[in-house]
């Protein structure tokens, strides 16, 4: 998967990136919240088997940083 | 590490809860938070009403009111409760520790024990382990546990991200010996590198109380904590809950030889619909075995959750059979405590709110 495939199945499941695209500021959406944080956990845990601690995501500026933990195979 | 018990029973079971009910929606609303912004959060973690205590009530004044009603359902003689043990982090002192201060409200014998475990989430299955091993082993009677704490008395009323979260109350389950050969498996487990993720910073000896202690901060989202309130690291701790929690059910079921189709209910604790929810589906469970409506009745309870579960979701079967549960306590330690075994029949007393208004 590109990077645009791994950002439409995250926007399928974390209302927050609706309308975001890989360049866009995290802190920039309006609801990036811990809530969010949660979903993404949860989304790249139960799609790609990895689970993400907090610090990596706190460290994502990004949403191309935020993709660029999912492992691509 | 995992452990076996037999010759206990589960006798009875209460709990009280504070009695003031808390709408997550109508409160974030006079705060002035965007109804959209609460309802997206309460659809999707299950925020929805919880009970809290009155300013002047404690965990250790839920617990009496439980275990007097206990205590009464069972028409019991006080002096042949052998032991008090008090599982909880919100303590009136901290000396004397609760269990003693309970002994002396409810006159116990003076032939007796009493002692308090300071956990929080995971405690109650620590608890029951605990009075089980005194009646099994430890040649005891009947044991008395209390499981409750008062989290909202730790939460900042302005952090949005955890004191919606709590509600608070108080568990009492009498244990007996007995002559049953049915085997209780429990599976503990402990990661206290990651301590910080659940912490109330200051407050005890480490950091006493200062004035700086009470200085607020704001977070990034608008939140104000300081640092004698509760403070959690949600992805942290939800890594967690999708790492270590689903494991050690998966280790207790293999431990007891227990297949997900024979067992009648997964009883978690209720940190939030959601989590229940995903550790249901981790685990194999359809989602109608993983009672899972009590944290948008009372809110996350602490040590009282799956006390909770048991009397609002299972307590009509619990009245009248022997169930087949598997069950996990998990959160602050972080530690998590995971069991499986058949319980019931026993007394179910009602959920009540304490004080009962008039």
């Amino acid at each position: 998967m590109n990077q645009t495939d791994l950002l439409i199945a995250l926007q399928s499941d974390v209302d927050c990136f609706s309308g975001a695209t890989i360049d866009t500021q995290l802190e920039s959406l309006p609801r990036w919240d811990s809530l969010s944080i949660l979903l993404v956990i949860s989304h790249i845990e139960a799609n790609y088997k990895i689970i993400l601690s907090g610090q990596q995501i706190r460290e994502c500026r990004t949403v191309r940083d935020l993709l660029n933990l999912i492992p691509t195979s | 590490m995992k452990t076996t018990l037999k010759n206990f029973k589960i006798r009875a079971i209460a709990l009280s809860t504070g009695s003031i009910t808390k709408s997550y929606i109508e409160d974030g609303l006079a705060q002035g938070i965007p109804q959209i912004k609460l309802e997206r959060i309460s659809q999707t973690i299950g925020l929805n009403f919880r009970k809290t205590a009155q300013n002047n009530i404690t965990t250790l004044d839920l617990c009496e009111d439980a275990s007097r009603r206990l205590l009464r359902s069972l028409d019991l003689d006080i002096s042949s409760v052998d032991a008090i043990i008090f599982v909880t982090q919100t303590p009136d002192y901290s000396q004397p520790n609760n269990a003693s201060l309970l002994h002396g409200r409810l006159g116990l014998s003076q032939d007796s024990m009493a002692y308090d475990i300071s956990m929080g989430c995971s405690g109650w299955v620590y608890g029951l382990h605990q009075a089980a091993l005194l009646c099994a082993h430890g040649g005891l009677g009947r044991v008395l546990l209390c499981a409750g704490d008062t989290l909202s008395r730790l939460t900042n009323k302005l952090d949005q991200s955890i004191d919606p979260l709590f509600g608070d109350a108080g568990s009492a389950t009498l244990v007996e010996r007995s002559g049953a050969e049915d085997t209780m498996y429990f599976m503990f487990g402990t990661d206290g590198s990651m301590s910080s993720a659940i912490k109330v910073p200051a407050g005890g000896s480490r950091e006493p109380p200062t004035s700086k202690s009470k200085e607020e901060m704001k977070d990034k989202f608008g939140n104000i904590t300081t640092q004698e309130n509760l403070q959690m690291n949600g992805a942290d701790v939800f890594n967690f809950t999708l790492r270590d929690v689903p494991q050690a059910i998966q280790a207790v079921m293999s431990y007891a030889n227990y297949k997900v189709s024979e067992v009648d209910a997964l009883v978690l604790h209720q940190a939030n619909k959601y989590i229940v929810q995903l550790i249901g589906q981790k685990t194999g469970f359809n989602p109608n075995q993983v009672p899972n409506t009590v944290f948008a009745k009372f809110g996350n309870q602490s040590s009282a959750s799956i006390p909770c579960v048991l009397i609002d979701s299972m307590g009509e079967a619990l009245t009248q059979k022997p169930v087949k549960i598997v069950g996990c306590g998990f959160g602050v330690g972080l530690s998590w405590a995971a069991f499986a075994g058949e319980i019931g029949p026993f007394i179910v007393c009602p959920i009540q709110p304490y004080p009962q208004t008039p």
